[in-house]
């Protein structure tokens, strides 16, 4: 038959062109796509992977059990160390000291949480940290507030 | 390589290289058999290193289900979240995946709202030369919607929503279209300005995966940030859900997010 030579050809691109296409297709589909749904599932896994930053709840206390426990007796218990200090990784690895922990004692620290604002919840302890200091004689009114000012009579650890 | 790669029993791929193998008629299938041969043998020995580096790690996304809990009349607005947030995830400046805003209604009826830099450095005294009757802080995050815009759109299946109920952005996949952003009713992604992907809140993956809490959650000194499992038997952020008048953000949307509002003003958008 004339048209069989036609039908094979056709019928071989067809063939070329299907296996090209799963070979392709193998290319373009990453592994795990679909597997959970339309996404790829080993990236999940990628998210596990990121570096943890700030410790678990107590990892400071395991060197620093002391000042945990003074810091449990007072006000300030509810406060994660790094909140005003900085975050683990900086200051240990590996169980290990790696740099010293910054502290900061500026006013504007402690303003963050006790400044006065109308939309903090009334019974939050708060002031207007600029007029307590004129009040307190601590410095003239339009003078800048003395950098330390509010640890000079308030101690964060033992409040 | 983690241990969400796992060896497929009779995959596509081994059963092509068997049919390749047997149509040796075709030089041209041969050709293309060979270097299926070659191919799966080297991902099957990366997934046997996989296996033995993640043993010892027994977390299964298919046994949680995260909720998220924010008791309003708690927060006093000092941004150790966003801060916090920021360390954690390396999140651009600017950019934010939590913040917090602040709510000012007078008596009138007129609402005042404000998050400078998303309430990172906390918040300045604000006058608004108004009767003001009730103010408030509102802690803002992804709300991980279970019926989520931004994963119905994205066209190459980049945003997605986990088995253990988050959605996730795969950086890999990700395009930059920027759809998604535009998506979210809530305003909780943005592009990022180094990769170039969308980027959003993961509820700290990579610390609740090892039994920590969300960063933001962890920073909160007065609880009004809470997180749970509805998994986990005895959870007690699932049980004040299920027990307590609480609301979500934009009912309206249809998105039924897993975050929650404890003490939430209906003028909170
Ligand atoms: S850390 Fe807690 S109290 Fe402070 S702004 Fe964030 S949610 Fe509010």
């Amino acid at each position: 038959m004339e048209h069989t030579k036609h039908l094979w050809r056709a019928f071989l691109i067809l063939l070329v062109l299907g296996v090209a296409g799963i070979f392709v297709r193998h290319f373009l589909i990453p592994e795990s796509f679909g597997e959970q749904g339309f996404y790829r599932y080993t990236s999940l896994g990628e998210f596990k992977e990121k570096p943890v930053i700030h410790g678990a709840v107590g990892s400071c206390t395991s060197c620093h059990q002391e000042i945990a426990d003074t810091k449990t007796a007072g006000k300030h218990a509810s406060v994660s160390c790094e909140v005003c200090h900085a975050p683990e990784s900086v200051h240990a690895a590996g169980g290990q000291k790696i740099a010293d922990m910054p502290t900061n004692p500026s006013h504007t620290l402690c303003a963050t949480c006790h400044q006065f604002l109308e939309a903090r919840p009334k019974e939050f302890p708060q002031v207007d940290v600029t007029q307590h200091l004129i009040d307190l004689g601590v410095m003239a009114k339009g003078e800048a507030i003395p950098d330390g000012a509010c640890i000079v009579c308030h101690q964060p650890h033992t409040l | 390589m983690n241990e969400y790669e796992k060896e497929e029993p009779a995959s596509r791929r081994d059963f092509l290289c068997g049919a390749a193998q047997q149509a040796a008629g075709a030089a041209i299938i041969l050709a293309f058999g060979e270097q299926l041969v070659a191919f799966s043998e080297a991902a099957a020995g990366e997934t046997a290193a996989t296996a033995e580096a993640s043993a010892g790690v027994p977390y299964d996304p298919l046994k949680h289900r995260y909720l998220y809990l924010i008791d309003v009349a708690k927060c006093i607005g000092c941004g150790a979240c966003v801060r916090a947030c920021a360390l954690e995830n390396d999140v651009p400046d600017n950019h934010f995946r939590t913040w917090v805003e602040r709510y000012m209604v007078s008596r009138t009826g007129e609402v005042t709202t404000d998050s400078p830099n998303g309430g990172k450095d906390g918040f300045e005294p604000l006058l608004t030369g108004q009767d003001i009757t009730k103010a408030f802080f509102v802690p803002k995050l992804c709300n991980h919607c279970s019926q989520s815009p931004c994963v119905q759109l994205c066209p190459v299946g980049a945003s997605y929503r986990s088995p253990d109920g988050l959605i996730l952005v795969d950086e890999k996949r990700c395009i930059g279209c920027g759809y998604c952003v535009q998506a979210c009713p809530y305003g909780s992604r943005f592009i990022h300005p180094e990769t170039h992907t969308a980027s959003k809140c993961t509820l700290c993956y990579h610390r609740i995966t090892k039994g920590m809490l969300p960063a933001c959650v962890q920073a909160c000194p007065t609880g009004a940030r809470r997180f749970g499992d509805t998994q986990r038997p005895g959870d007690e952020v699932t049980e004040i859900v299920a027990s307590s008048p609480v609301r979500i953000l934009k009912p309206e949307m249809n998105t039924e997010p897993n975050c929650y509002y404890l003490g939430l003003s209906q003028e909170v958008r």
